[in-house]
């Protein structure tokens, strides 16, 4: 029988090379280095501002309790998740059929290996980069190695609970749900509770009882996770009527070619359906609700519009909607039917409009009713071109293939550049609006709209350019 | 054994065998520093059954994209059904029909949806009665109603192998298509590639299976590095059969390229 050091030697082989592959091959060693920059500039800013440096390492166990929480779904949710994340990839974790080792214990090792591989290529870095609180927050230097240990015990915790819910998700999904439940109320009747059997709660009061609560959580819950995984599923086989043509009919001479109503039907029909946009928006609302609550305890005396915040950040977040839209295409596809790439942008610009402005437009009227309607005209005046301005970029930068094309470093640092040189003015111009609603409303709007149109340029090329790269056979 | 007539039944074309519908000119592509095609001269008249052969790698599938316009060729000039697929891409793919290897339909659409989106990407009227034909020809009508990502990978390549063929084009350009079917959809779907070649239309096909070649060609071109190597009649074979062609040709063209390089090193050698 094939040992688990052999086994866990090649899984971790496999995901330093899918690493490698996706990032741009020696570009991905400098990626922890990019992380750890990331955290201390982050760690910085908000240092300066004036934050508690409790409430920052707070955050960063949320980070990484949260990245375990990706790590340990998306191995398990299936090779045609991760095919749509990555493209067309089959990974060792799935070749249990063709080799004499148990599905069981291949997972178990490729668990094991996540949790290693993450821990020291992507949680460590998170940590060495907060390292500046020494400095600025007064964080002691001897607490930092066991910041290390709750932070690697946050991220295990994450991988576990995801496990854990994946596998009672394969039983049941109301199971899931309902322990899914449980964890929200007990968080909101008895929080203390709940963190102090978390590694951030070993971090803050570190007793040998919260040791071993933290050391055991994550391997009990991986465990009955693994153990409850169901690995032959047998997949629904789903009809439905004919709504391509109901579409291609309404949309008449605006859908020439049915690129509009395919794009808006693998929205409508993959996970989540039409849903995911409003939630993903939602999840992007929450998190600005959130910061223009407590942005004025933060740092003292700000008061940002939250129209302008709103729009700016919503129309950010629509990158999501794009990748949601492209998410099952391919260029080698549409150059076997005489559709020019141009078309296909097009058609993605309406679809994304389509999607992108209701969606804006719910949370953008939600923040009127939370906030106050003052300034939610000049947010929706910002959120539709910058939202165009989004897809314009990520068109002309990534293509068909914005989920992996932005593994790429270098283009990831062009998206994110391009991606700051609008929202960061915007920002700012958020922050002094109370300074000056009127003429900042003015001067947000014209920049927006000089966004929009560079968006729209943006768009214009994006179909050339992957037009040219898929000819010269460079995709 | 000849299956019944609807499974084949196809609008004739007059031939004009005189005509070379798919041409190539000296076809050179190369991907960074691997050459895949190398001088590549191909000349395919209308009504042919034409089997493009060849080792993985020999080039099969870089002159299929760049005949549709897929692909650019670094230099040389192609020409198919009167177009040229390099200066008008777009437009070549409206004439001929294309069925990749390792296609697979647009998984949140239903089989007759992908249908519909082809006849919309096509400009066709409705394709209803020719959906209908194909689904009693490929054995598919139970599935027209369901999502292409939940078809067995068989049901996919029927699928393909329809969208190819919708449009009822001229020229065809076919990708291992038999690949994942079963027996009795292969024998349908090879009377069909026959007789469609023979109403006057060109089928071209790549594929690795030499004995579907021997079986269903009027013309086999075997391919190596990129180069055509040879071009011949299978139906002419009398002893020899197509594998031992295909073995003997590859194989010499192997033990050229070998002998090839000593001289090569000698000659460098001496020039030094």
């Amino acid at each position: 029988m094939v040992s688990a050091r052999y086994l866990f030697d090649q899984l971790f082989r496999e995901e330093w090379r899918l690493h490698a592959r996706l990032f741009g091959g020696w570009r991905f060693a400098a990626f922890p280095a990019f992380l750890a920059l990331l955290a201390a500039g982050t760690a910085t800013f908000f240092a300066m501002a004036g934050s508690e440096t409790e409430t920052l390492l707070a955050g960063l166990h949320v980070v990484v309790a949260l990245v375990g929480l990706q790590v340990g779904s998306i191995g398990l949710v299936g090779r045609d998740a991760l095919g749509d994340l990555l493209g067309d990839v089959t990974l060792l974790v799935y070749s249990a059929r063709t080799l004499p080792v148990s599905e069981r214990r291949l997972l178990a090792v490729f668990v094991a290996k996540d949790v290693l591989y993450y821990a020291l290529l992507f949680i460590a870095p998170l940590v060495v980069g907060i390292t500046p609180l020494v400095v600025l927050g007064g964080l002691s230097v001897e607490l930092l190695p066991r910041l290390l240990a709750s932070a690697w015990l946050a991220f295990a915790f994450g991988v576990g609970v995801s496990l854990l819910f994946v596998g009672l998700a394969t039983k049941s999904r109301l199971l899931a749900a309902l322990a899914g439940l449980a964890v929200v109320a007990g968080v909101a009747v008895r929080p203390a509770a709940v963190v102090a059997v978390t590694p951030f709660g070993l971090y803050t009061d570190p007793s040998a009882v919260r040791l071993v609560g933290s050391l055991a959580l994550p391997v009990v819950a991986a465990t009955v996770g693994v153990s409850l995984f169901e690995f032959d599923r047998a997949g629904q086989t789903r009809t439905t009527r004919n709504q391509f043509h109901r579409l291609t009919a309404l949309f008449g001479t605006r859908d020439e070619q049915g690129l509009l109503a395919k794009s808006l039907l693998d929205v409508a029909r993959s996970s989540g359906s039409l849903w995911k946009v409003l939630l993903s928006q939602g999840l992007v609302f929450g998190v600005v609700a959130v910061l223009l609550g407590y942005l004025p305890d933060i740092l003292v005396g700000v008061q940002p519009s939250p129209g302008l915040t709103l729009g700016s950040v919503l129309a950010l977040g629509a990158f999501t909607t794009y990748n949601w839209l492209c998410q099952y295409d391919d260029t080698a596809f549409f150059g076997t039917y005489p559709i020019d790439l141009a078309a296909v942008f097009e058609a993605k610009l309406r679809a994304f409009l389509l999607l992108a402005i209701p969606a804006g437009g719910f949370y953008l009227a939600l923040g009127g009713v939370v906030f106050g309607p003052s300034s939610i005209l000049v947010g929706a005046a910002v959120y539709v071109p910058v939202s165009v301005y989004v897809f314009g970029v990520t068109a002309y930068v990534a293509g068909l293939r914005p989920t992996e094309l932005l593994f790429d470093t270098p283009v990831f640092m062009l998206f994110s550049g391009a991606m700051m040189a609008v929202l960061l003015p915007l920002v700012v111009l958020a922050v002094a609006y109370p300074l000056a609603p009127g003429r900042i409303s003015l001067g947000a709007t014209l920049l927006a709209a000089a966004a929009g149109l560079f968006g729209l340029v943006g768009y214009r090329r994006a179909g050339p350019k992957w037009t040219e790269r898929a000819r010269t056979g460079d995709l | 054994m000849r299956l019944p007539a609807r499974f084949y039944t196809i609008q004739t074309v007059a031939p004009d065998v005189t005509e070379q519908v798919i041409r190539t000119d000296g076809l050179h592509k190369a991907y960074g520093g691997v050459t895949a095609l190398d001088a590549l001269d191909l000349s395919v008249p209308a009504g042919e059954l034409y089997g493009f052969l060849g080792p993985n790698g020999a080039g099969k599938s870089t002159t299929i994209r760049i005949l549709t316009g897929q692909l650019t060729p670094d230099s040389g000039s192609a020409e198919v059904a009167g177009i040229n697929p390099v200066a008008e891409p777009v437009r070549a793919r409206e004439r001929v029909g294309i069925l990749p290897e390792n296609g697979s339909p647009p998984s949140f659409l239903t089989v007759r949806e992908y249908f519909d989106f082809v006849a919309e990407a096509r400009g066709l009227d409705s394709v209803d009665d020719r959906v209908a034909r194909w689904a009693d020809r490929l054995a598919f009508e139970s599935k027209l109603d369901t999502l292409c990502t939940d078809l067995s990978q068989g049901e996919r390549q029927k699928t393909l192998i329809t969208q190819a063929f919708l449009h009822e084009p001229t020229v065809v350009f076919i990708d291992e298509p038999l690949t994942n079917l079963d027996p009795i959809i292969q024998e349908r779907a090879k009377q069909f590639f026959q007789t469609y070649a023979e109403a006057g239309n060109t089928v071209f096909l790549s594929t690795h299976f030499i004995a579907t070649a021997q079986e269903m060609c009027t013309t086999v071109g075997i391919v190596n590095r990129g180069q055509l190597l040879d071009e011949l009649d299978p139906r002419t074979l009398d002893e020899e059969t197509l594998l031992d062609r295909f073995f003997a040709t590859v194989d010499a063209d192997a033990a050229a390229v070998d002998s090839a390089a000593p001289a090569d090193s000698a000659m460098l050698a001496g020039e030094e």
